[in-house]
């Protein structure tokens, strides 16, 4: 379970295009607009991540991996719940999720996390950039890059939704775009699981919305005519996006879903998101992250799991089965992940602390290679005992499973920023 | 190993242009005095001068001047932050003076709404994205045209005990918990240089002492830190840091130009002095007291090797380059945080020319403010009917900008503000008054906009928020006597409805066609004419003329 780091293979060959490539950049600057993506991109790539989405459950807090998918069970760390084997011979996972057991074949383990940021507010930026903040570059986070990467630009539907209703923990899930600009902001729901803003307001009739709207339009082209300026074309595409997504409005709506489907998924606000996660995805939604706080569990970290992955677990996989039964499950990726894990060993409070140096997460369906593991732990999950992978190796392989390769460069300035830090690199036994 | 030779060769390619930058900052400056413009011509008249000369070399004729409407329009957003009045815009249109620009750039630089405007932007380029402002101490500076380098000064040295300096400190107070930030945010805001790749990556055979540069700037912040809210700059400490080939060094003072400060030796104290020191600290965080001056203090050296010249006028250079972006909307050097030789100015001479005029006029800001928006260069139309539409390096053709939100919520309040309370008389007082009330009241709606910083996009949410929140219906379209839809509703004209409307929100006169297109509108709807002028004025409001200074 060798990691290769190959992309940067260090011959002169490479070097001289890199500096190249450089020395063009720099004669070019004053013609180009600040932030340029510089990529040549062949067909096959273009063609292979289109209509790709992923749906992100994000459990807030930090998610113990010892009572989900990195079981320990008899050991001093172990804590009272057993490992039950799934339906792929050799995994075992937490009994707590005795569902997600039986549908094993879609979904690949990584035990071997060690991202070393044990702080809330360090480990949610990190987990959602993939790297570290940097004081002069503001990066985008995983949704934003995926809005630019598979959404496009006259999207009718939202291309980047963030769910986050609690209220734990809320300011350290970022969404921000950073360098790529607001047009790629996630539509944020903090509130209720409806956008704000979406709903034409009562005292003006359809029509008149409608027509005001094109009024809009034609006194902006007569503007624009003969004047270029890309923020002044992002201001009218903003704009010609409105009454598209005002349509979307239901896909917000879980009432438009059968009965029987809404009885799957549960009464939960988590399910009923991820139901609504589950229409955008199908509507061709590149990005949604459903949040779930609070896992930071300090104290009765057992009573806190029983509860929060046998949601989790019954969520998760009805989620998994609506999406394979649509066939869907091929061009969406499900992951759960975290800003941390929680240390093995059990505090006098029977909680569990902050642990970045040894925990879990999963990745399941479009370009996953399910029903196996990658990476490992020591005995009583102390240490990444083979495979260790960070932030960076983790966004690298979501974005090559989606197939965006990880170092193509986004140009801010007159500096590349290729998707993911320097070293980082895909673990490819989990890519399909 | 191997990996991290990798790695270091890969960010020298990244930091290629960075690097450069510290070779040749280290060559006199090719530009000589005596090659330049004499000193006496006016600000205006260089800028045409070099602006015209660079356009005859490329055989590009500049866009015509924009007309009277377009360019008060401009000038006012430019100078106080707000758009004119239908009283202002009649009277510019109407006034013969032939020094009527100039008239208009004295009034607006001489009304307490510039100071205010000045504020707002010095405080976000001082303070971007920070939730700490500057504004305490930025309105008094502004109001009595302090001195940019004074400003620098007191931002890095302000003293605790004096109430007018120490709102200055602010800068590196937001900043001091991370010390390589504040590092990096000074040479970015002060000097126009970014060094933040050299914090990590040091290249042994070549580039050495990139690092060494980082580490430089680093020194002069080190030793300063925070005890209860007011800052203190210790006696020792030095910055050690290590190369990528494992080597461990001590940084030496050193300047972004290579330059050396020699500081007098200090012994580190032991620990028994140190508990003492922290003892001592620890008391006064209790009195609320600042810790004493240090004897020698190193934020100090930075002041004065900055501001020293032949140190190749970075200081002054980079303000006239952020300055003039403003005014421009592309800098003479872009990006603004590259300026090194490897990536020169569009336009060299003028870049030198506006530094030494600054630095012999007392680093006065408004003088460079005012010289630059009464040259034609500014003036110019944005629109390019032609095909190919020059480099905006060029500064051939007017540009289009993305209003600050202060700008623009400022400018909501204003267009659908009933003009008749604005009056026509632009010197009235109550005037003034209304319009720093509409200034006061669009603070709100400024948050919900975003800062536009470079290759900014509007925001879906900002359109959806127009298009569809209630707070825009209830503070900008209602039809109370005191809103200009009030009084739109009560002219029977429907042409006469156009031209108000138009005159309010657009600051000019309809086209023959716009004015037939909105009377249609309107009239077409005539079952429901209040709602149809309420549903013309959204769209005049959010339409791209509306969002941008142009």
């Amino acid at each position: 379970m060798s990691k290769r780091r190959n992309w940067f293979c260090g011959s002169d060959e490479h070097r001289i295009s890199r500096r190249g490539f450089l020395s063009t950049a720099a004669a070019t600057a004053g013609s180009m607009s600040a932030l340029n993506l510089l990529r040549e991109p062949t067909l096959a790539a273009e063609l292979k991540k289109q209509d790709k989405r992923v749906i992100l459950l994000w459990l807030a807090g930090g998610a113990s991996q010892l009572e989900t998918w990195d079981p320990k069970p008899g050991r001093p760390t172990g804590g009272p719940f057993a490992a039950i084997p799934t339906s792929v011979p050799g995994i075992h996972i937490s009994e707590l999720m005795p569902k997600m057991a039986q549908r094993m074949e879609d979904t690949a383990i990584i035990r071997s996390l060690n991202t070393k940021d044990g702080s809330h507010g360090g480990g949610a930026r990190m987990m959602h950039l993939g790297r570290r903040d940097e004081a002069t570059v503001k990066f985008p986070d995983l949704g934003a890059v995926l809005a630019r990467e598979l959404g496009s630009v006259d999207s009718k539907v939202p291309d980047n939704v963030s769910f986050y209703t609690a209220t734990e923990g809320r300011g350290n899930a970022v969404g921000q775009a950073g360098f790529l600009g607001a047009r790629y902001l996630p539509m944020s729901l903090t509130t209720n699981s409806k956008p704000d803003d979406l709903a034409r307001l009562e005292s003006i009739s359809e029509l008149d919305h409608k027509q005001r709207h094109d009024l809009r339009e034609l006194l902006s082209n007569r503007f624009i005519e003969y004047r270029h300026s890309d923020s002044l074309r992002s201001h009218n595409e903003a704009y010609s996006r409105v009454r598209g997504l005002m349509a979307s409005d239901k896909l917000f709506d879980i009432s438009e879903e059968p009965q029987s489907i809404r009885d799957r998924y549960g009464p939960s606000l988590f399910a009923e998101q991820c139901l609504i996660a589950r229409r955008l995805a199908e509507a061709g939604t590149p990005f949604v992250k459903v949040s779930r706080a609070w896992w930071d569990s300090h104290g009765q970290n057992f009573e806190t799991h029983l509860e929060l992955v046998s949601e989790l677990d019954h969520v998760m996989s009805t989620l998994l089965d609506d999406l394979k039964q649509r066939g869907l499950l091929k061009k969406t990726m499900v992951i759960t992940l975290a800003e941390f894990g929680r240390t093995p060993k059990i505090n006098g409070s029977l909680g569990r602390d902050h642990f970045a140096s040894a925990w879990s997460c999963s990745l399941s369906g479009c370009g996953i290679n399910g029903g196996m593991v990658y990476g490992a732990t020591d005995e009583d999950g102390q240490t990444v005992k083979d495979g260790e992978i960070d932030a960076g190796d983790l966004f690298a392989t979501i974005y090559e499973a989606l197939g965006i390769d990880p170092h193509t460069e986004y140009y801010v300035g007159s500096r590349p920023i290729p998707l993911v830090h320097e070293e980082a690199s895909a673990v490819t036994e989990v890519l399909a | 190993m191997a990996l991290a030779r990798h790695c270091a060769l890969l960010m020298r390619f990244v930091c290629f242009t960075l690097v450069i930058t510290f070779i040749e900052s280290n060559v006199p400056s090719v530009i000589r005095g005596a090659d330049l413009l004499p000193e006496e011509r006016s600000i205006a008249e260089v800028v045409d001068h070099y602006i015209s000369e660079r356009l005859k070399q490329e055989k590009i004729e500049a866009a015509p001047s924009a007309n009277d409407a377009n360019v008060l329009r401009r000038t006012t957003l430019d100078l106080v932050g707000r758009i004119p009045t239908s009283g202002e815009t009649a009277s510019y249109l109407a006034d013969t003076d032939e020094y009527k620009r100039q008239n208009l750039i004295d009034r607006l630089i001489g009304s307490p709404a510039f100071v205010r405007h000045q504020v707002n932007e010095f405080d976000a380029l001082l303070m971007p994205g920070n939730k700490s402002s500057l504004r305490e101490y930025l309105l008094p500076a502004f109001t009595e045209n302090r001195p940019w380098d004074q400003m620098f000064r007191e931002m890095m040295l302000g003293r605790e005990d004096d109430p007018e300096q120490k709102g200055a400190l602010q800068f590196v107070k937001s900043r001091v918990g991370d010390i390589d930030r504040l590092t990096n945010d000074v040479s970015v805001t002060f000097f126009g240089v970014n060094v933040s790749c050299a914090q990590c990556h040091d290249h042994p055979d070549v580039f050495e002492w990139s690092q060494d540069r980082f580490y430089g700037m680093k020194s002069f912040f080190n030793r300063s830190f925070e005890n209860g809210g007011f800052l203190g700059e210790r006696n020792y400490g030095l910055v050690s840091y290590q190369t990528t080939d494992g080597e461990a060094r001590k940084a030496q003072l050193m300047f972004l130009t290579g330059t050396v400060l020699e500081e007098p030796e200090f012994a580190e104290p032991d620990d028994e002095a140190k508990k003492a020191e922290k003892k001592k600290l620890d008391e006064l965080k209790k009195q609320k007291q600042a810790p004493p001056a240090p004897s020698f203090s190193r934020r100090e050296q930075l002041v004065e090797i900055a501001l020293k010249s032949g140190e190749n006028n970075y200081f002054a250079k980079a303000i006239v380059n952020k300055v003039w972006n403003r005014f421009f909307g592309y800098g003479l050097v872009m990006p603004l945080d590259q300026m090194h030789p490897e990536n020169p100015s569009s336009h060299p001479e003028l870049l030198e020319w506006l530094a030494r005029d600054l630095v012999r006029h007392k680093f006065d800001l408004t003088r460079l403010v005012r010289g630059i928006v009464s040259s034609e260069a500014y003036c110019r139309s944005s629109i390019w009917p032609g095909d190919s539409r020059p480099d905006p390096d060029m500064f051939a053709v007017g540009s289009v900008r993305p209003l600050t939100p202060f700008q623009y919520a400022t400018l909501l309040r204003v267009a659908t503000a009933n003009p008749d309370l604005l009056g026509n008389d632009q010197e009235a007082g109550d005037t003034e008054s209304r319009l720093d009330n509409l200034e006061n009241a669009a603070r709100g709606f400024a948050r919900e906009i975003e800062y536009p910083g470079a290759g900014f996009q509007v925001s879906v949410s900002e359109a959806l928020l127009f298009s569809n929140n209630e707070r825009v219906r209830n503070e900008l379209l209602r039809d109370s006597n005191d809103m200009l839809i009030g009084k739109l509703k009560k002219i029977d004209d429907t042409n006469e409805i156009v031209r108000v409307a138009t005159m309010s929100i657009w600051n000019r006169l309809p086209d023959p066609d716009e004015e037939a297109a909105l009377a249609a509108y309107i009239e077409t709807r005539s079952d429901r004419r209040d709602e149809a002028i309420g549903q013309m004025v959204w769209a005049m409001l959010t339409c791209s003329e509306c969002r941008f200074n142009y």
